[in-house]
This record gives C-alpha cells, structure tokens and sequence, in this order.
C-alpha cells in the first residue's frame, strides 16, 4: 500500500515529507504504531493525523494512495 | 456544506495597517451595518528566560486550514445575524510590533458582531492547523502551542 505522508511544524524538523510502502496496515491506529516505532522520537510528542485531509478523531480504516498528514499542536494565531 | 467558493485567508509576510485601513473603508457602501468588531493579533516580543522573540514564522497545512476556516465561517454565519465576516493570517515570517491576524465581523448592531468575532478568534486558535515557529533574536527558535 502506498502513502503519502507529509509533515508539519515541529514534526518537519526530523520527519521529511516522503512517499512510502507499508503492508498490513488497516488503519490509523496501527499506522500510529508504525510511526512511532519507526521515529520514536515521536512516542513522547502530540500530535494529531489527518486522512486525505479529514483530522482523524477515531480510528479509521486506511486505503492505498492516502496521504496521511502528521501534526503537532496548532498554535496559529 | 454549501456551495459558496472556498475563501484564502492567508497573506504573506504581515497584514499590513493600510490593508486594515482599507478593508474598512469598503463597508462605507453597506450601510444595514451598524456595528463593527475587530481583532488584531500582533507578534509579541516575549521574553522566554532572558531571550527574546524577534519574529514568528507561521507555516500551514493550507488546504485543510482553508477548509475548516470555511466550516467555521459557515457555522457562525448560522449561529448570529452577520452582514459580513472577513479574515486574515499571515504565512512566512511576522516580525514583532506587526500584525500576523485580522478578523473583522459587522452586523446591524454591536452585539453578535463582537461576539463572533470573539468565537472565531478561538476557534481558529485551536482548530485550524497552523503552526508558528518563535525566532529569538539569537536565531534559535521553539515552536509555540496554543493551549
């Protein structure tokens, strides 16, 4: 399965935006396990997805071709 | 969600004061309105143990800003009697003294103008995915959180 994952704010810092090749994952809860097992940096950080532009709330079943967004807390303003 | 076209709200570098002056003038035609409300955010030099901050630089997940921004503004066109709603942030880098967020509501009378303006200033504070990255005058950098 091919996904699109594109990083933001402080996140950006040590994750570059990258196209990768994932297999066995359903959905967004172990794509998480997926992350923060390949950047444990990220275990100790918050930070939300979004799902072909959709905040992910719930967890929720991936398709091929998502792109899947990484953010920290928003501090616009 | 409506039809209505998708509105940017994101300006380059800082809302300038004349773009401000400018935005209010073109509501001399309008004249059901009766009240005005206005916010500015401008980038304050904070003082984080003994540096201070010179600038932020805002980056967004724009598409999904956009959209949210315009549930928002759809919603609080449902929630109070609005003539009109006009919002603006910055992107890039905002220098402190300048201005990096403009929300400007009208309504016949004061009341749900000042009171929208109030609920979108929160709302797009915790909602909308922006993010800025505090420059200290020393070139190091932290990035803000809204809490």
């Amino acid at each position: 399965m091919k996904i699109e994952l594109i990083i933001f704010g402080k996140i950006a810092e040590f994750i570059n935006n990258q196209n990768i090749e994932v297999d066995g994952i359903a959905d967004t809860d172990a794509f998480k396990q997926y992350l923060e097992n390949q950047f444990p940096a990220l275990k100790n950080m918050k930070y939300k997805l979004a799902l072909n532009k959709n905040i992910i709330q719930e967890n929720t079943e991936i398709t091929n071709h998502a792109t899947i967004a990484i953010m920290p807390p928003f501090s616009g303003g | 969600m409506s039809e209505k076209k998708i509105k940017n709200i994101f300006v380059n570098g800082p809302i300038e004061p004349a773009f401000i002056a400018n935005s209010i003038a073109k509501h001399n035609s309008k004249t059901a309105i009766g009240g005005h409300s206005i916010f500015m955010g401008q980038v304050r030099k904070d003082d984080i143990k003994g540096k201070f901050v010179a600038a932020i630089a805002y980056t967004a997940y724009e598409d999904l800003a956009l959209e949210k921004m315009h549930q928002i503004r759809e919603e609080i066109f449902e929630k109070y009697p609005l003539n009109c709603m006009h919002i603006y942030h910055s992107l890039g880098t905002v220098k402190t003294g300048e201005i990096c967020l403009f929300v400007f509501t009208s309504s016949a009378h004061r009341k749900p103008a000042m009171a929208a303006c109030s609920e979108v200033v929160d709302r797009l504070k915790a909602e909308l995915p922006i993010w800025g990255k505090e420059i200290f005058e020393d070139e190091t950098h932290q990035w803000k959180e809204n809490i």
